[in-house]
């Protein structure tokens, strides 16, 4: 569904550290190479408390594996991945299409986070810095100001157009 | 080009939806019962306005019209009403003939006549919403209901304030306000209060309210041309605000869809320039008011801060001249 989640830098799925969500039946835990020490800690810290079983991915050839791991779990499973950013979105929203909410998982990013603006001349998205406020698209050159608001179904923030001192318009 | 500048200004002000009702504004869940149920409106500028957006569709249908391919029935759902509607207030007009699902609408304005199979959106030109809305000059949004709130999927926007149908595809209705800064007079969250209101409205019996905001020397004002009309605002004098500055209403139906339970929102967008406003002296006097009193943030907003003063200046002079030839008498 075009209204179904998507990881992106502020997603409230990711956090810096996992909470047990103790009320829950069992946890999954899935990590790939950059998230297992992560992985590691969380689950020995909650060791004799809830049901676990773990993961351990390398990537995308792993697809499969991750899609049918999750669709085994019973109502009540509460998720946790600890990967680097694409591994992650690649968990993540097979979680999602297995129809996973938000609020049954948590997710630790490893490394930078990937963040997106969407240009309002030409409707592309180009990757951004993390704290960048300002950014050129990389596929019309217009030079745009990263707005706070976020589309899911265009997988960016808004990336409103502006002349900067000096430069010629591109278009109207 | 003509998207650039705006050329047209309500003539029969009887038809102007004027948004004032006290001498000062502030967001508030404004909705009231629409006394006409009938929507469709022909006024002395019908012509260039439809003629406008077509255009407009034509230029930059990303732009102007968007949709998620599994809403052709709801649309089928818009188009039978307001074809409906059109052909049964003005009948001069508009008129349909339905034979079974063979389906025929002339529009005598334009001298127009389409044949077309109901459903079938193969045999029509554009999609369902597409189509028939470039017979009206209203915009067209298509909110769909899901689990308590509304989603924007159809929409059909020729006249934005800051209203992108791309952008705003897709979202929630809490999303679409996320930049309004949606406070009362109580100093509440209006967006949740609204929300739910739109929640209880129901088939047959359609709400309405006026938003309004002021352009200078636009047609609209969109994020797609922003790096436009940005800079453009600050030419605005108080010696050139009458005639560049516009007060430019939004007339907002809200309409309960029977069968596909969506809300269907009905936008009439019409312009008068500041210095028609002494035509009626109770619009002149409120807006004066109105304006001399905007909160920032709400000035902000809606991008009306760059020009505001300049606006308020406008008028005080017509105010003072007015004055001033009172006290001669
Ligand atoms: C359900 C259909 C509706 C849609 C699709 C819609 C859409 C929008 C959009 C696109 C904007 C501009 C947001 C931006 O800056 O990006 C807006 C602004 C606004 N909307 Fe809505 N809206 C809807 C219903 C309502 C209702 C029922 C109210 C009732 C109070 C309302 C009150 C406002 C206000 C006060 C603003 C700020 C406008 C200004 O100050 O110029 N809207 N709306
Ligand atoms: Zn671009």
């Amino acid at each position: 569904m075009y209204n179904s989640p998507v990881l992106f830098d502020k997603s409230i799925t990711i956090v810096n550290k996992f909470t047990p969500r103790n009320e829950r039946r069992k946890f999954v835990v899935i990590s790939d190479q950059a998230g297992y020490d992560q992985a590691k800690s969380f689950t020995s810290e909650i060791e004799g408390t809830v049901p676990v079983e773990c993961l351990s991915i390398n990537g995308m050839e792993d697809k499969e594996e991750i899609k049918r791991l999750i669709l085994s779990q019973k109502m009540g499973t509460q998720f946790y991945i600890a990967a680097a950013w694409n591994n992650a979105v690649m968990i993540f929203s097979l979680g999602v299409e297995a129809g996973l909410s938000e609020a049954e998982i948590q997710t630790v990013i490893i490394g930078p986070k990937r963040r997106y603006v969407y240009c309002m001349k030409c409707f592309e998205v180009s990757e951004v810095e993390e704290e960048a406020e300002i950014a050129e698209c990389d596929h019309c050159k217009a030079s745009l100001e990263i707005g706070p608001f976020y589309s899911i179904v265009r997988e960016g923030y808004i990336g409103y157009p502006y002349i900067p001192i000096g430069k010629v318009e591109v278009g109207s | 080009m003509f998207t650039q500048s705006l050329d047209f200004k309500t003539t029969d002000l009887n038809t102007f939806p004027f948004p004032f009702t006290s001498g000062n504004y502030r967001y508030s869940n404004d909705l009231k019962k629409l006394s006409n149920v009938n929507c469709i409106e022909v006024t002395p500028e019908y012509k260039l306005q439809v003629e406008t957006k077509r255009r407009l569709l034509e230029e930059q249908p990303h732009i102007r019209f968007q949709s998620f391919s599994h809403t052709m029935e709801m649309q089928w759902e818009v188009l039978e009403m307001l074809i409906d509607m059109a052909a049964d207030r003005y009948p001069e007009h508009f008129e349909v003939i339905k034979d079974g699902d063979k389906w025929t609408f002339k529009n005598h304005i334009f001298g127009e006549t389409d044949s077309f199979v109901y459903g079938d959106a193969s045999t029509l030109p554009n999609e369902p919403l597409d189509y028939i809305g470039r017979h009206f000059h209203n915009d067209f949004v298509l909110m769909v209901h899901r689990d308590s709130n509304f989603y924007l999927e159809v929409g059909q926007v020729s006249y934005a304030a800051l209203f992108s149908a791309n952008w705003n595809k897709g979202m929630s209705f809490d999303e679409i306000h996320a930049p309004v800064p949606f406070v009362s007079r109580k100093g509440d969250e209006l967006a949740d209060r609204v929300r739910k209101f739109l929640l209880s409205i129901e088939p047959g019996k359609p709400w309405t309210r006026i938003n309004w905001n002021l352009m200078a020397d636009r047609w609209d004002v969109n994020y797609e041309t922003m790096d436009v009309w940005g800079p453009q605002r600050s030419e605005i004098t108080p010696e050139n605000a009458g005639k560049l500055v516009r007060l430019r209403v939004e007339e907002q139906k809200f309409y309960r869809m029977p069968r596909s339970n969506a809300i269907l929102f009905v936008l009439n967008t019409q312009f008068l320039p500041l210095e028609d406003l002494t035509l009626r002296q109770e619009w002149f006097d409120l807006t004066y008011s109105v304006l001399q009193d905007i909160p920032g943030p709400m000035a902000e907003y809606k991008g009306i801060a760059p020009f505001l003063p300049q606006s308020v200046e406008y008028l005080r002079s017509i105010d003072e001249k007015k004055k001033a030839k009172i006290n001669n008498k």
